[in-house]
């Protein structure tokens, strides 16, 4: 495989922009028809994805240990949308027929068997990956929403019973895919430890415009039976025993994996102090405080610090999350643990980096394992 | 050709754009005190510029298309085939119905992106409409609140600076007659208090509604996952 005679040829046809996965989804489609069924309405998002992997995968082919971790995840994700072995030859032709089209009489023997080797090479890494898989877990999991629980005019509540247990850890999300929009997939945390009865709370916030989100906080969501993919992420607790203090800051539903993580945390024999600060616009939007609060009223290491960024009038703590985190000390001995928006996550941890807390010590989730 | 003033008006009417409409744009000036353009024209304008942009771009890569496709029956020809009997070959009419596709499902696209860019703005102007009508609430219910206090101690004052208990019937008489009516005055105030805070709970019921009805003809997005195949 001549790597850089493959590159160019990548940067030729990718000047056709958005016409090169356009042409090879529709090559795709004629030749196979029942693909389709595996594809959202619009596939617009979607063409946007295969060029992004096709840019790294032609970009890393000569550092293979970087690009396997890659292939090897998107050969697992891609489980859940119902891709089996036999679509991987229909695609690597589509491919080809694609890259041919756009080549135009640069297209030569060569060229076609160092596009064969790549793509058999990506093939196989995806598929060994998604086999693997299969031995430890089914590709997703059927869950009936029990209840629906509306806490704010813009976040509800789901509990979800699975059809089979799903074991996870706490902190880590699953994407969630609604009979309402099919095909299309979101992220979300598990808000508790794994249970006896299997019982899974998730907290759905209304995003503008959001397709999925609109979705699951309709009042019709109740009974509905949802697919959840595998669970995945990396903000869990890392050390349960390292006797250490927590802090927890939680912006809006971000509430969710730390709530999740806190639940585990009740359950040790000696838990740690927990300092959990739960950050919201308006005082309306801190829709789980109750039973928060009632928690911290039984449990003496735990303490709960409502913030309100939006309303003065509001009886506690007033201004922005990281700020009045920042305010309330430097937390020596403390492992701190963020979630919610992108933007108050990146600003709570430059505050606390900034009052010494070294980056072992913060935790964030890591999107780079799948989109959020 | 006149220039073209780029004030919303124009993206109504106006067919495709030229390069001399681009190049002669102009913008509304924006409020005094502040410097620049008026930021909604110059974005529906660069709207309009992507869109053709991309039209340009689709329009170019089929005759792109078409010229390789030519280029192969000419060379095909003169390999020593018919011309005229290949002209339009089976791998033409693969193309040319993944053309066809192709151009089916960005229309497709575009209507759900519309669709999802409604909705967006739907949702937006509803949060913001209920957190105006919240803020007025809350503002109401301070003056409510004040009025009363206001008069509460006006009350108190007038208790205070006549501290005897009355002395005559006819004090005793009037003494009865301001505490009936401060006592009416709580009443009417209590009432007024609750009817309006009933009507703006309404408000807020009605809007929720038409707002969860409006979610539930929402259209569809795009998918957030990667993904090569499928």
């Amino acid at each position: 495989m001549d790597v850089a005679r493959l590159r160019e040829s990548f940067a030729r046809v990718a000047m056709h922009g958005d016409e090169l996965p356009l042409f090879f989804y529709s090559d795709l489609f004629i030749k196979h028809p029942e693909v389709r069924d595996l594809f959202p309405v619009s596939m617009a998002a979607q063409r946007g994805h295969l060029v992004d992997a096709l840019v790294k995968i032609v970009s890393q082919v000569d550092s293979v240990d970087d690009l396997t971790l890659f292939l090897q995840g998107l050969g697992r994700d891609h489980r859940k949308f119902g891709a089996v072995a036999g679509h991987y030859d229909a695609v690597g032709a589509s491919l080809l027929a694609t890259l041919a089209h756009f080549s135009g009489p640069a297209w030569t023997p060569e060229l076609a068997a160092d596009w064969t080797a790549a793509y058999e090479l990506v093939a196989s890494v995806m598929t060994e990956a998604a086999h693997a898989d299969e031995e430890l877990r089914p590709a997703s999991w059927r869950g009936k929403v029990v209840t629906c629980e509306r806490r704010a005019f813009d976040v509800s509540v789901l509990f979800v019973r699975p059809e089979s247990k799903m074991d996870y850890l706490p902190g880590q999300s699953v994407a969630i895919e609604t009979p309402m929009r099919p095909k299309l997939w979101r992220y979300y945390s598990m808000a508790n430890a794994p249970r006896p009865d299997g019982l899974l709370e998730f907290h759905i916030r209304l995003i503008d415009g959001g397709a999925v989100s609109m979705a699951l906080t309709s009042d019709a969501i109740a009974g509905t039976e949802l697919r959840l993919g595998p669970p995945a992420g990396v903000l869990t607790l890392k050390q349960p025993v390292s006797g250490r203090d927590l802090l927890l800051v939680a912006g809006s539903t971000g509430l969710a994996p730390l709530k999740a993580i806190l639940d585990q945390v009740s359950g040790l024999p000696q838990p740690p102090n927990v300092r959990l600060f739960f950050g919201a616009r308006t005082a309306d939007g801190l829709y789980d405080l109750d039973s928060l609060e009632k928690m911290a009223a039984q449990c003496p290491w735990l303490t709960v610090t409502p913030v309100v960024s939006a309303d003065t009038r509001f009886a506690g703590e007033t201004g922005s999350l990281p700020e009045v985190v920042a305010r309330h000390g430097d937390w020596p001995g403390y492992d701190a643990y963020l979630a919610g928006p992108t933007e108050m996550v990146q600003e709570t941890v430059s505050r606390l980096a900034a009052a010494g807390m070294a980056q072992e010590h913060i935790h964030i989730e890591d999107f780079g394992w799948s989109e959020p | 050709m006149t220039s073209v003033q780029f004030d919303g008006a124009w993206l109504e009417g106006e067919g495709r754009l030229t390069p001399e409409e681009l190049r002669t744009a102009t913008f509304p000036l924006s409020r005094l005190g502040r410097r620049g353009y008026e930021e909604e024209p110059v974005r529906k304008f660069l709207g309009v510029v992507h869109a053709e942009f991309v039209r340009v771009l689709n329009e170019r890569a089929s005759l792109w298309q078409e010229v390789q496709r030519l280029r192969r029956r000419i060379l095909a020809g003169e390999g020593g085939a018919d011309p005229q009997a290949v002209l339009f070959g089976e791998a033409d009419a693969h193309v040319h119905a993944v053309r066809i596709l192709s151009t089916a499902q960005a229309t497709a696209d575009r209507y759900v992106a519309d669709a999802q860019a409604y909705s967006s703005r739907v949702t937006k102007e509803a949060r913001l409409r209920r957190d105006h009508i919240l803020q007025e609430a809350q503002q109401h219910s301070e003056v409510i609140l004040s009025d009363a206090h206001d008069r509460a101690r006006e009350a108190a004052v007038t208790a205070l600076n006549h501290p005897t208990p009355p002395r005559s019937d006819r004090e005793w008489q009037a003494a009865q007659a301001e505490l009936a009516y401060l006592r009416t005055y709580s009443d009417v105030y209590r009432a007024h208090l609750r009817a309006y805070t009933e009507g703006v709970l309404r408000g807020i019921e009605e809007w929720e509604r038409k707002e969860a009805a409006s979610f539930q003809e929402a259209p569809d997005g795009h998918a957030d996952q990667w993904s090569i195949g499928p």
